[in-house]
């Protein structure tokens, strides 16, 4: 390398220091511009988009609340997680209203836990499962290439039902090989639930529980 | 991580400014997301969009903030600590290099600054430049001879 280059490399800028923009951009989302945490969670570490190519053609996109599915002939390489892995910092029921905009559903719960904007639970029925209740669009990615169809869980509320193995990116987390998914969307809150042999009624059932509808 | 990278790129072009071009590139990066194709780096991605709001908050601004140095260290490297005339000799050659530096058109200086300042790859230049990547390195060449010429 040159001299003039390996001056260059070494000189000693002074750069201002880097204001905290993705806490700025946190608290507009819990205002009324409801910035996706993805992009802050991307800002903030660089990961949350570092996801690999899924490697097959793109058959079609399902897109309900916080979640976006794309359904692909192949899916891309992903690690099988215990559902309790990287689940953030636990927090009471006030921090959780604040980041979700309302409160955590159902009201009895166990202990919640705080991942960049993803509130989640683990619910014992009496297999583990895992609620994650999140209040901000487009912050989930996933690939399927099992069985993924919008369904009615309850009069007014949608869902989005995917079974079989899938992989989803979730909060800049690295990817993750996922088992039986049902999404939801009420009040403003997508809501996520994830337990490996989940059948599709016991889904429907402890969806409409969650709300009180059931 | 992408935060201080691309506030300093912010810095580079709009100075002051830098801050809210950073806010508004993270809210086009939000509206764009649909089209973020995945596996494709998000780095050069999001760099493009804050060089792309960092200028045009200088072409409102017509700013540039003037980079400074640290008051230690310098172009004196190794293992032992520099003699005092050492430091001050390192320190008034970074001077130097630094005002040369300042002296170069804007293209010249980004193109130097995210390559050797920064450290940004051939990809993430280009993003920055808004030039193909065959482009940053005839760019940088250039803009290497003309800071020759200036900082002697």
């Amino acid at each position: 390398m040159a001299k003039l280059e390996r001056a260059l490399r070494a000189l000693p800028v002074e750069w201002p220091a880097t204001p905290d923009v993705a806490a700025r951009l946190e608290l507009q989302r819990r205002g009324h511009r409801r910035l996706v945490a993805a992009v802050v969670v991307a800002i903030a570490t660089g990961t949350a988009f570092a996801v690999p190519d899924s490697r097959g053609a793109i058959l079609r996109f399902f897109h309900l609340g916080g979640v976006t599915v794309e359904h692909v002939d192949t899916l891309p390489p992903a690690e099988a997680r215990p559902l309790t892995a990287g689940l953030g910092s636990p927090i009471d029921d006030t921090r959780a209203q604040a980041v979700l905009g309302a409160p955590f559903l159902p009201s009895d719960h166990g202990q919640l836990f705080d991942r960049y904007g993803f509130v989640s639970t683990l619910l014992a029925i009496p297999e583990p499962a895992l609620l994650t209740e999140l209040g901000s669009p487009s912050l989930i990615k996933k690939f399927a290439s099992g069985n993924v169809e919008f369904v009615s869980i309850a009069p007014g509320v949608t869902g989005l039902w995917i079974e079989g193995h899938h992989v989803v990116f979730f909060s800049g987390a690295s990817p993750r090989l996922a088992g039986n998914v049902l999404v939801w969307v009420s009040g403003g809150v997508t809501f996520r639930l994830e337990a490996p042999a989940l059948a599709k009624a016991r889904a429907f059932q402890l969806a409409r529980e969650i709300l009180g509808t059931g | 991580m992408h935060q201080e990278i691309a506030y300093r790129v912010a810095y580079l072009i709009t100075g002051e400014e830098a801050e809210d071009a950073v806010q508004d590139a993270a809210l086009k990066v939000w509206r764009a997301l649909v089209r973020f194709v995945p596996g494709r780096p998000f780095r050069p991605w999001f760099l493009r969009i804050v060089a792309n709001e960092a200028r045009n908050r200088r072409r409102s601004s017509g700013r540039r903030a003037a980079l400074a140095l640290r008051a230690a260290g310098g172009l004196v490297s190794g293992d032992a600590a520099p003699s005092p005339e050492a430091a001050v000799l390192a320190a008034d050659e970074a001077e130097r290099l630094r005002a040369a530096l300042e002296s170069l058109p804007d293209d010249a200086r980004l193109a130097l600054a995210c390559r050797y300042l920064l450290e940004l790859s051939e990809a993430e230049t280009a993003a920055v430049l808004g030039v193909r990547r065959g482009t940053v390195k005839s760019r940088v060449s250039r803009a290497l001879e003309r800071l020759r010429e200036e900082h002697g």
